[in-house]
Parts: C-alpha cells; structure tokens; sequence
C-alpha cells in the first residue's frame, strides 16, 4: 500500500465536496471514504497483480492457465466498479461487452477481458489475443495511476453501493455478463462484496436512526449469499470460486432476483439518507 | 387528493343500457380527435399557438372505474384504446410474501384507478412516483385486473386444496407454437386504460411497490383502433390486425343474468365457495401472417372468416350484428362450415354454453428475421367454465382454415379473483380458505 491513511484522511479534509446540509455532520463521512478508498487501493493493486499473470497466460500461448485465471482475475474489478466506472474510457477498453458495439465481436474497437474472454472461452485459443492482453495491461495501470491520484466523490461512493446491486440486476442474472466463459457468479460474488463493503462503511451513520432498514440490508445480503453458496467450489469459500452460470437452478436464479431487487431498492435511498447531493 | 369526473361515466354498469354506456364509450374518441384544438382558447391572456411538443389532450382522462365490488373492473368494463397484459412469477417465498404481496397489489390498485397525487420526498431521494403523468395521476379509464395462474397453487403457498377446478397450465394446441419465454405465470395483471401512457404507469408503479416480491415474466401491450362516432350513436366492433371485426358475438355485458351464466363462476360451477364471482382467463398470444393476408383474396379471408369484412355482417349482408342464419344453410354454400365464426360459435343447441366473453387487443412488437412483421392478437377472453369455454372452443376451431394465416406463440390460463369490498384485499378469500383447511 502506497499511500497511508493518514495522508488520504488529510486530504478528504481539505475538500469541500462534503456540503454542510448533510444529513449526518459532514466529518462523519470522512472516516467511512477514507476506509473505502484504501479497500479500493488494496483491490486493485490485487487486481494489477491478477491481470498481468493472466495477461501474461495469454501471451505466453498457456490456454487452460489464462483460462483458469480469467475469472479470479475479475473480481477485484467487479467489487470496485463504482470507483472504476468513473473513468469512463478505461471502462469501456477493459470491460465491455460485445453488446456495446454494433458489429459484436468483429468490432475492431472491442477491447478488454470480454474481448479475451471469446478467445479463450468461444474460439478456445489464444491465437491473435497479444495485443488485447497487452492493451489490457496497459489499461488496467493507467487505471490504478488515476484511481491513487483521486478524490473519492461522497455521492458516487455511497450511491456505489447501490449502482453494484444495479450491475448484478442488469447482467448477473441473466447470465448475459460472461456468456462464453459462464463466470458469471464471480462476477456476482464481487459486485455483492463490493457493495456490502460500501454498506458496512456508512452502517454506523444510519442504524441508529434506522434499524430496520439496517436489518433489511443485512438480511437480503445474507440471502444472496447464502444462495450463492450453492455453487461454491468448496464448500464454505467463496474465494475458491464458483460453479459455471448454466448449473443454476431455475428457482435459485429466481431467489437470487428477490433480493438483488430489494437491495437495489433499499440502497438508492442512502444517498439520500446521508443527505448526499 | 384524487381526482373524479363523476360527470361522465362512473361505474359503468347498474341501471345503464348497453346503447347508451357503448356512446358514452364514443366520447372517449372524440375527445381524442378534438386534441390540439381548443387548447388556450379560454384563457385570458393571448393564446400560444398549438407547438409541436405539446402533449396531445383527451377529454376522458378523468374517467374512473371505481375497483371495489363483486366482481373485479376490467372484464365487463368497456374495453378502451390500450392493453397490456403482464404475467409475472411471484418472488415471496411463504404464505405471509404472498398475502403482502396481494396486499400491497390492492392498495396500489386502489390508488392508480382512482388517481389523485402522490407524496413529494425530499429530491435527494429517489422520487416515489416515476412521474410520467406529472404531479397528479388521473385515473383515465384505467383497470387493473388480477388473476392467478395453476403455479401459484404449487407447495410455496399452502394454495393446493384450494385451487379452481378447472385452472391449469395451458398446454398446445395442434397449431400453436409456443415460446416458453412468452408462456404462463405465477398472477397475471391485465392493465386496460384509454392511453399508453397510463397502462406504462401503472405497472412501473407496481414494479417499484413490489421488489423482491414480483418479477415480470413476460408482457404484451396492445391496443384497438379508436373510431369516430357515428351520427345515429351506433357503435361498431373493433377491428383486428387482419381487417375484420373482432368481437361481434360477444354476449352482451350489461346482460347480467347471462354474465352470471357465462362469465362468473357461480353456484352450478361446483368450484371452491371462495371461486365464486371470479372468472378464468384465458390469454393467447397469436401472431398474424399479415403481410401474406394481405396477398389474399377478399374472397377467400370472408370465406376464412365467414363474414364480410368491411361491414362486419353475416355472408349473407346486412349489418354487424345481424344474426348469421345457418339452419337454412347446412351445407355451408352461404357461410363455409368450416369458417372462422362458425366453427367457434356453431349456434347449435346447447352451443350457447360454450359462449366467451372476448377482450382482445392488437399487437404490433418489431420484425421478424425474414423482414416480416411481428404482429397479430394479444387474445383475452373470460369464462366461468375455462373448459366449456375457451378450450372447448378453440378446440372446435383446430385445422380451421384461418391457421395458415396465424400462428398462437404464447399466452397462459389464469383465475381472475374475485372483487372485493373497501378494506379488504384481493386473494384474502383464497387465502382464509387454504388457511381453514390446514386449521382443520
């Protein structure tokens, strides 16, 4: 870790992006942004780690490796997307979807982990897939550079917690996220730990006023999680990873939609909670 | 708070003939054909000018059908210009999910039809309303119908004992082609109102009133062309996306010793006590071959159809609701035997207890990857007896000519619940019922 924090606490300080209407004092809000950018910090130096030995798989022709690491890979990015988002060119060159473009996959602007992802997953080789490694790798420093140079917006990390239930709403359940590689509940776990973290952060500004909102957060994330756990690798940890997408029962996609719905509901009141603008 | 035009229709049924309620119906369309016209007119200061953006007005948007009652709104009510059906799967896990879920379905229910406004929360939270209507909803003809499909009467909910005899999944028929992504359901809503925006409304608001309790499944708007009214205040059927008239047999809603026959489930149905005053609906999503309907004698579809398509008559002439005459045509030399309106309703004896009352919409969603497009009949139809009804009708109707020209895709069978009184909310039946066996 770089940078310490009491050097980030300082410089959260001297800003004034936390207006005095808030609803909780504004100094109240400094020591939860200050946690999350070090959370942030930590995941993507792992995240830096993970691309360049998958990145390097690639390039080095090792099919079943860059496969194997693709997924671990990601999930560092997936529970920081609401920081990551914030530089919206790196976004798009690292991970979107072929979707995004309207010639798909022949796209010659397609770049990133879901550009890979065809190769390694569809085309099941690691033949014309340098450059995009390369490209990745070159994206994902620049990323990291930017996020240590950056003033965390209150709004944009409280709201953060609710834009991720609203990426695992949009794309997780459909399995339209990593749909050749079918990873998509590492995906899942990551944005859900990524908002929980957001989540624990502010906890202590708004339980005392609301308890049963508190609760109802706890209780659906328990729920996610406890279906999810469903389809860990092994048993009990998350971190070994998890079955592919296609093994989920129809009833568990259905308990998993509940809650990511609830959550998404609940946590875009928190803003507003905390007296955000 | 909620906004009333009592000066127009009101609760649409006690004491109002059919002629009378159906011009009343008529208004709603020239209140739409006059739009643009008369804005600013009686205003005191200098008329601005019509500009392009501005929202086209309707004189009916306070029109309201007052939901509490024996029966649902929606099914004997006029149907307006837009529909939308919705199934969903219900989310709710266990008895009590359910009974919140239909809770808070009957207050928002409630609410939408009758209109008013909606409370204004500090901006820095996500508003409460999606404001698409603007600070103050205005009922605008809109029903909101709810009925159950065979699934909800699954192990979640302790429903099992208590299900409608005749509820069940729907399954193929010889023609049909279906879409499992378009098929079935857990509740449906059927959402009836005389503007698209008011329908889209609705179910946003339901939507945001019920996460983690409700997922849409699958969903069909639809809608009918709105006509001027005639002189002499004669109404006419609507017409389908194949140019002819739909609904022209329809038995007749204000006649309501025949709705207790046909379309509410009464005391000769033999189903559960709390059944009664509900109705089963039947809902078929059947898309039109319109672009080779088109490429086909005029002869040929009144042939398919057995009627004239411009005036809606019986192939012997005269007017829409002249009775087809086939005692002295039982060969079909007039009206083809194996037509469309005489197959489906053969005005036999004993035929009339296999009449349906008719609900349908026209649909229109894109193109197909043959550069065709994708349209055809969003079908609703309601019956006491789904089996005498709506099955043994379409029954009759497999390898009907007309086939060739339409292709069923999707739809589902479901229990439309009974009305309820202020307080109340809809399913508490259903549901005090399943409870009183257990409790046995």
């Amino acid at each position: 870790m770089l940078i310490s924090r009491r050097v980030l606490l300082a410089a959260a300080l001297s800003l004034g992006a936390l207006q005095a209407q808030a609803a909780v004092a504004p100094q109240a809000l400094v020591a939860p942004i200050t946690d999350y950018k070090l959370y942030v910090l930590d995941n993507l130096e792992q995240f830096t780690e993970h691309t360049r030995a998958f990145t390097e798989a690639v390039k080095a022709g090792d099919l079943a490796r860059a496969q194997a690491l693709y997924a671990p890979s990601r999930v560092y990015y997936e529970r920081i997307e609401p920081i990551a988002e914030l530089f919206a060119d790196l976004d798009a060159s690292i991970d979107a979807r072929e979707d995004d473009y309207e010639n798909g996959v022949q796209d010659p602007t397609f770049t990133g982990f879901h550009r890979l992802e065809y190769g390694l997953f569809h085309e099941r080789s690691t033949e014309g897939l340098d450059a995009y490694a390369e490209r990745l790798m070159v994206d994902v420093n620049d990323l990291e550079q930017r996020v240590q140079g950056l003033t965390f917006p209150p709004e944009a990390v409280v709201g953060g917690a609710a834009a991720l239930m609203e990426e695992v709403a949009a794309t997780k359940v459909s399995g339209e996220e990593d749909r050749y590689s079918h990873t998509d509940l590492w995906d899942f776990q990551g944005n859900l730990d990524g908002s929980k973290k957001i989540f624990e952060l502010v906890k202590p500004l708004v339980e005392q006023d609301d308890p049963a909102f508190v609760a109802r957060i706890e209780s659906n994330f328990a729920a996610l999680d406890d279906t999810l756990a469903n389809y860990h690798l092994s048993q009990g940890d998350a971190s070994k990873g998890f079955q592919t997408y296609d093994k989920v029962s129809e009833r568990d996609r259905r308990a998993l939609v509940g809650p990511v719905t609830v959550l998404a509901e609940e946590l875009s009141t928190l803003r507003g909670m905390l007296g955000l603008d | 708070m909620s906004k009333h035009d009592t000066s127009s229709q009101g609760c649409p049924f006690a004491g109002l003939d059919r002629r009378r309620f159906l011009q009343g119906l008529g208004a709603a369309g020239a209140g739409i054909a006059a739009a643009g016209l008369s804005g600013g007119a009686l205003a005191s200061q200098p008329a601005r000018t019509a500009e392009v953006a501005d929202a086209p007005t309707s004189a009916t948007t306070g029109q309201a059908y007052p939901w509490h009652g024996a029966h649902q709104q929606g099914i004997t009510t006029p149907r307006p210009a837009v529909g939308m059906l919705v199934a969903f799967d219900v989310l709710a896990r266990d008895r009590a999910g359910l009974e919140q879920l239909l809770r808070i379905l009957s207050e928002r229910i409630d609410f939408l039809t009758r209109g008013g406004s909606y409370e204004q929360r500090d901006p820095r939270y996500p508003p409460v309303d999606s404001g698409i209507l603007g600070p103050t909803i205005d009922p605008d003809g809109l029903t909101i119908t709810l009925s159950v499909g065979a699934s909800l009467f699954d192990e979640r909910f302790g429903l099992a004992e208590v299900k409608p005899r005749h509820l069940e999944r729907m399954t193929a028929f010889p023609n049909d082609a279906l879409d499992a992504a378009r098929c079935h359901g857990d509740i449906s809503l059927q959402f009836c109102a005389n503007s698209e925006g008011t329908t889209i409304h609705a179910l946003r608001d339901i939507i945001k009133n019920t996460p983690g309790l409700l997922m849409v499944r699958w969903k069909q708007e639809g809608s009918v062309p709105v006509m001027a009214p005639r002189p002499d205040g004669q109404t006419e059927s609507a017409r389908n996306f194949l140019g002819f008239r739909d609904g022209t047999a329809n038995p007749p809603a204000d006649d309501r010793t025949l709705m207790q026959q046909l379309v509410w489930v009464g005391r000769n149905n033999a189903e559960p006590a709390w059944a009664h005053n509900g109705s089963y609906q039947a809902v078929r999503l059947i898309r039109n071959f319109v672009e080779r309907w088109d490429r086909t004698p005029l002869q040929e579809q009144e042939a398919i159809f057995g009627r004239r398509r411009d005036s809606g008559s019986p192939m012997h002439g005269g007017v829409e609701h002249d009775l087809p005459q086939y005692a002295g045509d039982p060969d079909g030399s007039v009206t083809p035997l194996d037509s469309h309106i005489r197959l489906a309703n053969p005005r036999t004896h004993g035929s009339e207890r296999n009449l349906i009352l008719r609900r349908p919409f026209n649909y229109s969603n894109g193109v197909e990857a043959n550069g065709q497009l994708d349209m055809g009949l969003l079908f609703i139809a309601y019956q006491a007896d789904l089996q005498a009804g709506f099955i043994t009708v379409q029954q009759r109707l497999d390898g009907e000519p007309l086939e060739e020209y339409i292709k069923p895709v999707g739809g589902g069978y479901f229990f439309t619940l009974p009305g309820v009184q202020a307080g109340d909310f809809l399913g508490s039946g259903m549901l005090a019922a399943a409870d009183a066996i257990r409790e046995a």
